[in-house]
Formats: C-alpha cells, structure tokens, sequence
C-alpha cells in the first residue's frame, strides 16, 4: 500500500482534541477544502481496499487500527490504542486518483478518508451490489443497504390522484394520464420559453386551444399570442412557422407534404406550439428536431404584455397562419426554413367545445360531454332521436339492426339497444336471405361494448337503460329479455334459461 | 352465471330442429345438403337422448368433466374435419348450451371456439371476423384502449415482459448515441416508451435527442387513438426532458408496405426498429420479405416479441392447428382468468379481442387478405429461423435479464423467465407462466457483411 503525501507548502494551525473538541470542527464544503490542508493522494488499491488491518489470530478484518486493536483485547493480545496525538495535526484532504474525475485536482479534494474511499467506489468502482426488487447497482455496500431499505416501500402518486407501489407502471400511467395535461402546463408556464432555433427567430407561437383547469381565466389571456417578437403578424411572412410542430399532424410523412385533414374535434387538447422546452443541445438542428411534435396544453404565461383575446370559435386567425405549414418531422434547421407551402389544411376545429378536456368545472361538462360524443365518433345529436343508428355508434353497434320487432325495452329508446338485441320476429325472413346476415347481425350482438364511457356520457335517464342493458348483455343470455335474443350463431338460440326459443340454428 | 344444463334441452330440441329444417332450404352450396343430412338421422336419436346424456355415450358427461370445454371442442373439430355432419351438429349444439362468455374458463373457451367452429363448419369464417373487427373498432376509443392496456400491464407481465426486455436491449445498443431512431411497430400503444423515456433521461451522460416513429397498419381506429397517444407522449417527454419526435405512419394497411424513404431516417441516427407482436401480422409467404426490408434499413438492433405458439406450420392440418389454436388460447385466457379480478370489464374486452383471432386462425384459411392481419402466430425457433437470414442474435446483457426477473417479481406468482444461449435454436428469452413458454422476446443485430463492404 502506497501512500504518497504530498506536502503543499502550508502549514496547518488548527489544534484539535481527541475528546469532542470544544469548538465545532468547521466543514468545508465538500471538494471544497481548507487550502492549508495536507493533500493525500491514495491509491486506488488502497480506496478500495477494506478490512486492511488483520487479526492475526482469526484473521478477520478492520477498516480502522483502532478496531482491530480493540478486537485483539478480545484474544488477550497485547493491545495498544494508539491515542490521538496532541501535536498539531493537519488536516488532511485526499484527492481522487482518476485522473479524468473532478476530485483529482487538489483544489477539489474531499476531506474526509471515508468520503473519497466511498467516492471512488461510487463513480469509479464496479457496481457490485444490485437491489433484487429493482436490478438497481451500487458500488458502496452501504448505498446498496440504505436503497433496499426503501426499494419497493414507496409509493408513487399521480397528480390524478392514484397511487402506485411500481415506478415503471407509475410511470407509464403518468404519460398516458389526463393530469399529465395540467403538469405540463404548470411546467411550461415556469420555465423560459424562448425558441432557441439557430435562426434566431424567436417564434414564441403558443397555440392554445383551451385552458384547462381552475386557471382558465388567466389563460384566456394568454391564448392566442401573436408572433412575439418581431410584432409580426403579417400571416406568412414567417418562414419559421415550423411549429407546425402542430405536428399533430406529424402523421409520419416523412418528406411529403401530406394534406392531412384531420378533425380536430377529436382533440382535446391544447396544441401547444413551442419548439424547444427542454434540455437539448444547443445545435439548432438538435433543438428543432427536438420540438415535441404534438404538443399540448401548455400556457404561456411569461409574456405579460400580451392582449387578451377573446377565445372564441372564431379566432382561427392563428390557425390560419400555421395552416401553410408544413407538417414533417423537420430534424433539421435547413429543413425548417424550406417549410412553408401550405398543404395542410386544418380545418378550424379549434372550436372550444371540442377542446375542453373532461376535467373540473361544471361549465365544461357540457363540452366535455359533446367532446366524448364527437371522441366516440357518433354524431352530437340528443340522444332522443330515434334513430337507431346513432346509438349504435354511441353504443358501438353494428348499424345494421332490425329493431323494429325488437319487443326487449319499450322504453322508447329501446332503439338503443337494438345490436343487442336482434329480435327474432325477424329472423325467420332474415334467416332465410342469407346465412350471412345473420352472422353480421348477431355477431353484433358481441359487440358489448362494455366500455363505461358511453354510459358515464350520458344523463341518468338514459344510464336507466344502460343498467338493464348491462344485465342482458347480449348473446345467449337469456334474461330479463322475452326470448327474442340471438346470438353470434346468427341464430336465436336462447340460453338454456329460456327454453322455447332456440330458433333454426344452422 | 348460472346455467341450467341439458335437462331443458327436450322441448328446445324439437323445436330447434323444426327451425333449422325450415332454413335448409335456403342454403347454398354443399351446406345444403351437408346439412340435410343431418335432419331426419338427428330427429330419431335425439329425441331419445332428450332425457339424459347417458344414452350418447360417445359424448360423455360433459358436465361433471372439470375439462369438459376442450373435450368437446376436440371432438368437434374432430367431427368438422372427418365432415361428421351428425357429430357436428350435436357438438355444435351441446357447446351452445354451456358455453358462454361470461362463465368460467371452460365457458369462454368453449363460446369462442364454438363461434370459430360454427364459422369452419358453415364457411362463414370471414364474414363473421369481418364484423367482429369492426364491431370492436366502434366500441373502442382513446380511453377504453388506454385503460385496457394499462390495466392488463398492471395485473399482468404478458406485455409488459416484451417491453422491460426489448428496452433493455434498445438502450444497451444505442448507448452513447446521441440521436436515437427508433422505429416502433407494436400492438401496445406505445406504453413501452414511458419507461425508456425515462431512462433516457436519467442517463450519466447527456439525455439523446429521440425519434420515435410509430408504423401502423391496423384499423382506422387504431390510427385515430395514436393521435392521442402521440400528444401524450409529446408531453411526457417534455416533462422527462428528452428531446422528442414523434412520427405515425399509418397509411399502410400491410407492413410489407413499408418502404425506408417513408420512415425518413437520417444519416446520423442511430436506428433501431422494435417490433413487438408485428411479424404474426404479416402473411406467411411475405414474412422473409419483410424481414429483407427490415436488414435494408440497415438498424443497429432489431428487437422481437411474439407470442410463443405455432398457427403457421399446421395451417393446412385443421385438427393440428385446432389443436395448437386450443392450448394456446386455454393457456392465455386461464392466465387472464387468474390475473384479473373476477368482474373485469377490461378481461372481457381483451377475450373478445382474443375470438377475432380465433376465428381468423381457424375459419379464414383460404382467404388472402391485404389488410396485414394475419394472426399466424411461429414460435421463436421458427422466428429465429427466418430471422436468421439477415440478422444474427444479440444476447441480452445481464442488466437487462435482471431487469425482466425484478418485473416479474412484481406480479403474481406463477410467471417466470427462461433464457436461451444463442447458439440454440431460440436465441432470446422467454416468459413463462406455469412452467410454459407464452411470450418470447429476443434481439438482433444486422449480420456482419463479410464480402460487401458495411453500408
């Protein structure tokens, strides 16, 4: 074991005692030592060494001398406790032996033998310790301990509210929940938005669609900001208007401009437009090719001066503007600058209605509730119409449904329930036309459609049937039905529960 | 759900039978008179057998059978494929009685594979999938696939065990690269990436710029849902800090489709594709093409995960793939059965989910579809074999395996790990539940090009 010291000239004044000293010993801080300190450079070998010092008659080993002449009174050995010298001491400090590391330089040394014993361990040393719950590697046994103690007691909370005892299925709940909208928001909204494109051109284009939340009064202020900087709204005088990174309509063409008419109404969220929010390098190209394509909910707050707009289903002006974008995966500012034909056409869905997330306040549950409608692609028309078709897309039927004999839920709105229902009246002509049919119209009596959605959509009166409903279920269930069901043999045989009504089965 | 068994069959049974004789009439083709046979040789016995089983004793007492579903169902393809009408028609009839898609095990597998059999029997396999798919398209949206998936990953490792292994070998081969292009070709809606994001960002050294290019060839529906899936992951990656893009390709209805000029890959990324539950998709005879198309993109790792069963090499043997099709799905929905709570709603979806591909295996042999749906399941010694033609197996590294095991800790009992060397014949690992192999996930890297120069 080689220890090299090296003297650096200075000479140490500071007396302590062995015994608690009466002053507080003052700490630098770490890698920060005191300059009069005597440096030490250790070897690896002896950093990593443990236990050097050995019992000669067990052979079991100590960290310290002190230990190991303790542990020698134990076998009546001759022992000597070495007592703390009263001569003046230095202070020692000990740099790293890795040359490529920070501490190597003895303006950063640690002061503490353990510490940079533990230092070199940590950054330097082979991981030798794994946590069995989560494949975690720690060098420094005593890490390794202190993780296994909390490994797995943690618990992980959403901002929606639920709790998760994993990381990996917190985490991948995070990034599909709702809240997630909120956070990014608030996150957003804290930090500096400035685009840090390599042209310089310093496009702060928030597009907001709707706020969300309990802040919606401060964001309306803020939803529709002009271009910023340059004071330019002169609509396509922007060569920068890559924030078509509204690549929501980043439909993976790759290079060609694709028209993507999408409907909008089927987003709920804000499309936020901001390139750069987070910590890339510095390249341009890096940056732009790091916009989050769709982006959303995100409000942007740092601007003060900027006007309020009305949001209203009217303001497409900004939409207008981005609508000659093109939308690619632009990852290079070269290609940036050359976006600008206008073969994207948004459509100017950005009507509040359709954008409101389904979240707190009582004003939007009515939107929220059209946005669901428009999500589940039926149509918004009131649920009281009679026509069979809508619910069946509400209700994820088929749409071919002979409901007119349908004799299960005369409560008016037994429409509704007509792909679950196929009655059977009809079966005897249907059946004969084409064994076909018959499939199509029972196998939609699988479609359960169990998803709650539709059911939490709609007003209790409806939900009524939605209840009954849910206890008939379709194929060969014969409850509470008469015995008209059929089922997905497109013939209708009862469940055994009602006998008389198994209808040709073949 | 209760039901009562056969002792109510009497009166349905007459009744049943005047029914079907009407409709025979009506029937094209060889059904016609495939099935008239059945008429008078049925009316005779079965009335008879009307008060008891015990009278057919060829059947059995399928009722106090505790396997009652998979016998039955053996006899009845049995029965489809020595064209047994009188046996098929018995069968078809008793497994309606019982099955039933809300019942217990043996209920569902016998409702489900009832449904394909019927389809087999009566040539109507793709009609009746045709309409099952796009009855489960209109029931889904953003949501319900969302919290189906999540919850299945949450009570289950089924996909979650490709996920943790194909991450492993993503990140240990794109280590150190600063611009990562991964092309994403999965069934799970990107609910892999969260947890890579997030070891990006936790990285020693500088977070990589990510591009994450989605390809999808399913439905319309699916197409629509990753429009929300990608603003979430926009955001999560803002949130994590990683530099992000997100790319969908989806205007292709068959991967085969896939050219490299559409997935724009750069010159400096470094690529990976990552394929889970993808190559079943496409038909058998393409498969070698697609797998040629894949090397042409020239990635640094290919990740693989398909489910462990064989739908391809009996495809022209019904009985045999009946057979592999029944111990396949008895084992996945007897997993299900035991990872979710009793009354899920998201286990029923995933079922019904489960009969489309039933149906499609084994009532839609001959029909050649473009839509890239194929569901023909290899296991991973087949995978291998093929994939040995462009590319050579990338073991694991030990972190990763470690990390599949601490997943796997993480359920319920009963799922484990099995780890193959690679110069066997499966190279990659597999999960196994109850000691048998349903998932296998593997990695690999493009072969070393020994007379060409590397591109």
């Amino acid at each position: 074991m080689t220890e090299e010291v090296i003297s650096n000239g200075f000479t140490h004044n500071s007396i302590e005692g062995s015994n608690p000293p009466p002053l507080k010993k003052k700490r630098n801080l770490p890698g920060n030592p005191d300059p009069e300190a005597e440096v030490i450079a250790l070897s690896p070998k002896t950093l990593m060494a443990t236990n050097r010092f050995l019992c000669e008659i067990c052979g079991k080993g100590f960290q310290r001398d002190q230990n190991l002449q303790l542990h020698r009174r134990g076998h009546n050995l001759p022992w000597k406790l070495k007592q703390r010298t009263s001569k003046e001491v230095r202070k020692r400090v000990y740099v790293c032996p890795e040359k490529t590391c920070v501490h190597h330089h003895p303006s950063r040394a640690l002061g503490d033998l353990t510490g940079i014993k533990k230092h070199y361990c940590r950054k330097h040393g082979e991981k030798k310790w794994k946590c069995e719950k989560c494949s975690k590697r720690y060098a420094v046994q005593s890490d390794w301990k202190a993780h296994s103690k909390t490994c797995g007691t943690r618990e992980y909370r959403c901002d929606c509210g639920t709790i998760f005892s994993r990381r990996d299925s917190f985490v991948t709940h995070r990034a599909f929940c709702d809240a997630l909208a909120e956070e990014t928001a608030r996150v957003t909204a804290a930090s500096n938005m400035h685009n840090s494109l390599a042209t310089g051109n310093n496009i702060n284009y928030h597009f907001i669609g709707a706020p969300l939340g309990p802040n919606m009064a401060q964001h309306f202020s803020s939803l529709f900001k002009p271009l910023p900087n340059n004071n330019n709204n002169n609509e396509n005088s922007d060569p920068m208007r890559r924030d078509y990174q509204l690549s929501l309509w980043n439909m993976g063409v790759g290079q060609e401009q694709e028209q993507i008419g999408i409907n909008i109404n089927n987003f709920r969220e804000i499309h936020h437009i901001n390139p750069i929010h987070h910590t890339s390098p510095s390249a341009a190209a890096a940056a732009a090719a790091a916009t989050t394509v769709y982006d959303t909910t995100t409000l942007i707050p740092s601007r003060s001066n900027v006007p309020p707009v009305s949001y209203n289903n009217n303001n497409h002006v900004n939409w207008d503007q981005l609508v000659g974008t093109k939308i690619s995966s632009v990852n290079n500012a070269e290609q940036l600058s050359t976006v600008t034909s206008p073969n994207i056409s948004v459509p100017s869905l950005f009507s509040t209605q359709h954008q409101l997330p389904p979240s707190s306040t009582a004003t939007m549950s009515a939107t929220a509730l059209l946005q669901k409608a428009a999500q589940i692609g039926a149509t918004t028309t009131t649920p009281t119409t009679t026509d069979p078709s809508i619910f069946l897309g509400n209700f994820g039927m088929m749409n071919n449904c002979n409901d007119k004999n349908n004799n299960q839920l005369q409560e008016g709105d037994n429409n509704k329930f007509c792909g679950f229902y196929v009655s059977t009246g009809a079966t005897n002509n249907s059946i004969s036309t084409s064994h076909g049919s018959d499939v199509d119209q029972s196998s939609s009596v699988n479609d359960f459609s169990a998803t709650i959605h539709p059911i939490q959509m709609y007003p209790p009166s409806k939900r009524r049937h939605i209840q009954i409903e849910d206890n008939v279920k379709g194929v060969g269930v014969g409850v509470g039905g008469g015995g008209q069901t059929r089922d997905f043999l497109g013939v209708g045989v009862q469940s055994i529960c009602h006998p008389p009504s198994i209808n040709g089965w073949i | 759900m209760e039901k009562s068994l056969f002792f109510t069959k009497p009166t349905n049974y007459s009744y049943f039978l005047e029914k079907k004789n009407v409709q025979y009439h009506h029937f094209h083709g060889h059904h016609h008179i495939h099935l008239i046979n059945m008429q008078n040789p049925n009316q005779q016995p079965h009335h008879e057998n009307s008060s008891s089983r015990s009278q057919s004793p060829e059947y059995g007492e399928p009722v106090s059978d505790a396997k009652w579903a998979p016998r039955l169902l053996r006899e009845c393809a049995t029965a489809i494929y020595n064209k047994d009408s009188r046996k098929i028609h018995h069968l078809l009839w008793m497994l309606n009685e019982l099955a039933s898609p809300y019942g217990d095990c043996n209920q569902k597998l016998a409702f489900y594979f009832l449904q394909a059999l019927f389809c087999k029997a009566t040539d109507t396999g793709l009609r009746c999938y045709k309409t099952l798919t796009s009855a489960s398209e209109k029931s889904k949206s953003f949501d319900s696939s969302r919290k189906l998936i999540l919850k299945f990953q949450e009570v289950s490792p089924w996909t979650t065990f490709g996920h943790v292994a194909s991450n492993g070998a993503l990140l240990e081969a794109l280590d150190g690269e600063n611009k990562l292009h991964i092309i994403d070709i999965s069934d799970t809606f990107c609910t892999q990436w969260p947890t890579l994001l997030e070891a990006l960002a936790t990285r020693n050294d500088e977070t990589p710029h990510l591009k994450l290019t989605v390809v999808v060839t399913e439905s319309i529906l699916v197409k629509s849902v990753m429009k929300e899936v990608a603003q979430r992951m926009g955001k999560f990656a803002r949130l994590m800090g990683v530099p992000f893009e997100f790319n969908v390709i989806s205007e292709l209805n068959h991967l085969k489709e896939l050219t490299k000029e559409s997935l724009n890959i750069q010159e400096e990324e470094a690529l990976a594709v990552n394929c889970i539950g993808a190559l079943r998709k496409v038909e058998i005879e393409e498969r070698g093409a697609v797998i040629r198309m894949l090397q042409s993109l020239n990635p640094k790792v290919v990740t693989i995960v398909e489910h462990e069963a064989d739908f391809s090499s009996t495809r022209n043997d019904f009985v045999k793939s009946f057979e592999e099709c029944l111990r396949f799905y008895t084992l996945y929905f007897e997993m299900l059965d035991e990872s979710f709570p009793t009354t899920s709603n998201e286990r029923l979806v995933i079922e019904r989910e489960s009969s489309k591909c039933i149906v499609k295996v084994l009532a839609c042999d001959n029909e050649i579809s473009d839509q890239g749906d194929s569901e023909r399941r290899e296991r991973g010694n087949q995978w291998s074999e093929r994939l040995r033609e462009c590319f050579t197996p990338s073991p694991l590294n030990d972190d990763a395996v470690d990390d599949v095991k601490a997943l796997l800790k993480r359920y319920k009992a009963g799922w484990s790990l099995v780890q193959q060397q690679v110069d066997q014949e499966s190279p990659g690992i597999y999960l196994t539940w109850r000691e048998e192999q349903v998932v296998w996930a593997s990695s690999w890297k493009p072969q070393e090009k020994s007379m060409e120069g590397a591109t």
